[in-house]
């Protein structure tokens, strides 16, 4: 990578603790990741990976029970702004962990004063410089809110456009150019007079209507019909060239993020197991890749010939063995257990000793024993 | 809508009207006999007066006579003194009125902030502190509690007079009148119950994908989940509310003297002064009514989808 990052995560934490089972669920467990200006990263693995929390860690949008974020989240955006910041600065004053064998067994936290210094913290950045758009569009949408108020909301709150006909010009306009049907019409529906595309369309335009550096679509076409899902990814391509605007596309679907990552990480078991251009990591028989990475793409509907794989319920193929429990992490490499790749050679370290985030090739790096290349980073 | 909303109200007053007449004639007594008082009225004196006063002889004449009356704007004149009940309660009605909502304004000031503040903080110990007294408080008896602070202020502390209700109190007049409010808001037995449910929407509401949506957007979280998340709540508890506070105010009218319709119906129901027992019901079902058609068109305000349900 030769141009500054946009946004780099550094070693991400989010643990949740399970009062039930008094243990912490380590839903991002040291994920780093970092997106140039204009280039689109594609995060997919399956569901429970660890995705959805990274990117409400970014903005602060973890929700329910109190729980442990730690690492660093560089943000070089904002217009002239004074080098890169770190969005998770300072949380750390607000929790004292105990640490066992490098792990983190206990966690005291000022709750209240966390959450007010989140929100201190990215009063500027949410919706004005990174901007996110959710799975279920229609639940995401305010229902008691016309879409047209909704989006020209975010063109008020962080364009400096404060006349409501003004904004609400610009409503329109977004909502053009995420090709709504007739938008005057739409601009007064309320969500529930949608469909779940339109919905989708709403969510994008007003993502993009507050004019955001980064945008971060989680899921953006799970849920919807299979024709709207290729309609929406469409729109994402076409708003891609159109606009260039950075974008960090989180979805389990491999193939929308062939159609619209440049740069594809591949997560696994709340950690980053492959991170390199799209055309290394996704194109079939390039070499080298993940065993889990070859794995998820075997499992595409349109890679039928290959025997490894079978239908469950008649729905898509998936990968054999259950996803890693985050609460009980396995020693060595978190993959293991599903991985066909293992040879005598390495079987001890993939069971007991956990692989470095590895670079194989420039831009590209891995988490394997098969590939363990020059280590760096973690 | 507006006209069917009107019908069912028409009807809900005519059935609440039948039901309290046929209970009045079920139980004994009759409302003439007061006028018979100190006689040992027998079969013949009671067909007489009946006769006199223009009474028909069957419930159910009577029940027309007075439904005609309705019908005519005629609430009909209190057999004890004779004065037109819709005077009386024109006169009384704006002491239980203020006495009503004044209280429910006490309970909500004391259900809300704790509602809010515990659905902001669940897991603090204050939150759970102010919830149990909370609690506690709602399980006070009205009459209980009215009876100690009479106690402790007229008699203990003195701070203002014994006295009839009627007449103006000299002194501390204002917290003569605030005190019933205080009591009945307190104790009505809805606290915890309006606190329970506000919090539990609000605490539903903020967990809610849109508002996760405003928090992302960096919109102000409580212009997106007021509306459900408190409006609504609170439109339903008000509504929902209001017979409990109209039978509290019963109560607490009579502990303090408190001259409005409470004190009034258990007047009349001692004389079996039926024309303002009717009279009273009918406002107070008419009362219950507004509040709930209040609550739909609230509804339908906040959301058109909902008004078509
Ligand atoms: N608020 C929460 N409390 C406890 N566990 C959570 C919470 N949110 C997510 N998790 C857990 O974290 C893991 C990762 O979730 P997520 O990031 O949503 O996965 P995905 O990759 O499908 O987006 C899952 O096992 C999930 O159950
Ligand atoms: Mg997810």
């Amino acid at each position: 990578m030769t141009r500054p990052p946009l946004l780099e995560i550094q070693d991400l934490r989010t643990y949740f603790y399970s009062r039930a089972k008094e243990a912490f669920i380590r839903s991002v467990d040291g994920v780093s990741l970092a997106i140039a200006p204009g280039e689109t990263l594609g995060v997919v693995g399956e569901s429970g990976s660890g995705k959805s929390v990274t990117a409400l860690s970014i903005l602060g949008l973890v929700g329910g029970n109190p729980g442990v974020i730690t690492g660093a989240v560089h943000f070089a955006g904002g217009n002239g702004a004074s080098g890169p910041r770190n969005l998770l600065a300072d949380l750390e004053r607000y929790v004292s962990l105990t640490k066992h064998d490098g792990r983190i067994v206990a966690v005291a936290k000022d709750e209240p004063g966390w959450r007010a210094h989140v929100e201190r913290a990215l009063a500027r950045v949410r919706g004005k410089q990174i901007a996110m758009i959710f799975q279920n569009p229609k639940s995401s949408l305010n229902p008691f809110v016309t879409v047209g108020q909704q989006i020209s909301e975010a063109v008020r709150l962080h364009t400096g456009v404060t006349h409501a006909s003004e904004a609400k010009e610009r409503a329109l306009g977004w909502l053009e150019r995420v090709r709504m049907d007739s938008p005057r019409l739409r601009f007064d529906q309320y969500p529930d007079g949608l469909s779940g595309g339109m919905c989708q369309r709403a969510m994008i335009a007003m993502a993009l209507a507050s004019e955001p550096s980064l945008l971060i679509a989680d899921e953006p076409t799970t849920g919807l019909d299979a024709t709207i899902q290729s309609r929406i990814v469409a729109l994402l391509a076409e708003l891609k060239s159109e606009f260039g605007v950075t974008t960090l596309l989180i979805t389990h679907d491999i193939r929308v993020v062939s159609r619209l990552a440049d740069t594809v990480a591949v997560m696994y078991g709340a950690t980053v197991m492959e991170h390199g251009p799209a055309r290394d990591v996704l194109a079939p028989g390039v070499e080298p890749k993940h065993p889990y990475t070859s794995a998820l793409l075997a499992s595409l509907p349109s890679t039928q010939t290959n025997g490894r794989r079978h239908a469950v319920d008649g729905r898509l193929p998936v990968i054999r063995g259950e996803v890693v429990d985050t609460m009980n992490v396995p020693r060595g490499c978190r993959f293991h257990a599903r991985c066909d790749r293992i040879t005598d050679a390495i079987r001890a370290r993939c069971m007991g000793e956990e692989p470095a985030l590895a670079t194989v090739a420039a831009g590209h790096r891995m988490r394997c024993h098969l590939h363990p290349g020059e280590a760096r980073g973690g | 809508m507006a006209a069917r909303e009107l019908a069912l109200t028409a009807l809900l007053l005519l059935g609440v009207s039948l039901v309290v007449f046929v209970i009045l004639n079920l139980s004994p007594g009759d409302p003439f006999s007061v006028l018979l008082e100190g006689q040992a009225p027998g079969h013949a004196a009671r067909a007489s007066v009946h006769e006199a006063l223009g009474v028909p002889t069957t419930w159910y004449g009577r029940y027309l006579a007075w439904l005609g009356n309705i019908a005519r704007g005629n609430l009909g004149t209190s057999i004890r003194t004779g004065v037109p009940v819709a005077g009386e309660i024109a006169r009384a009605g704006p002491n239980t009125l203020y006495l009503t909502l004044g209280s429910l304004l006490v309970t909500l000031l004391l259900a809300v902030p704790v509602a809010l503040y515990s659905a902001s903080r669940a897991a603090g110990a204050l939150a759970r502190g102010l919830r149990l007294a909370v609690y506690l408080v709602s399980a006070v008896p009205v009459f209980w509690l009215g009876y100690v602070v009479i106690y402790l202020f007229i008699h203990r502390f003195g701070v203002f007079p014994l006295l009839s209700g009627s007449a103006e109190p000299a002194r501390h007049g204002w917290l003569y009148g605030l005190l019933p409010i205080v009591v009945l808001g307190v104790a009505n037995g809805t606290v915890s119950e309006v606190t329970r449910h506000l919090r539990g929407e609000l605490g539903r509401v903020l967990t809610e994908d849109y508002i996760r949506t405003a928090r992302a957007k960096g919109a102000p979280v409580w212009r997106h989940a007021f509306k459900e998340g408190f409006l609504l709540p609170m439109t339903e508890m008000i509504a929902s509310k209001i017979p409990f506070v109209i039978g509290g105010a019963i109560i607490v009218e009579q502990v303090f003297n408190w001259p409005g319709l409470g004190r009034m119906v258990w007047q009349a129901a001692q004389d079996r002064d039926f024309p303002v027992i009717m009279g009273i019901a009918l406002v107070a079902a008419a009362f219950v009514r507004l509040a709930s058609l209040l609550r739909a068109v609230i509804y339908a305000g906040v959301n058109p989808r909902t008004a078509t349900d």
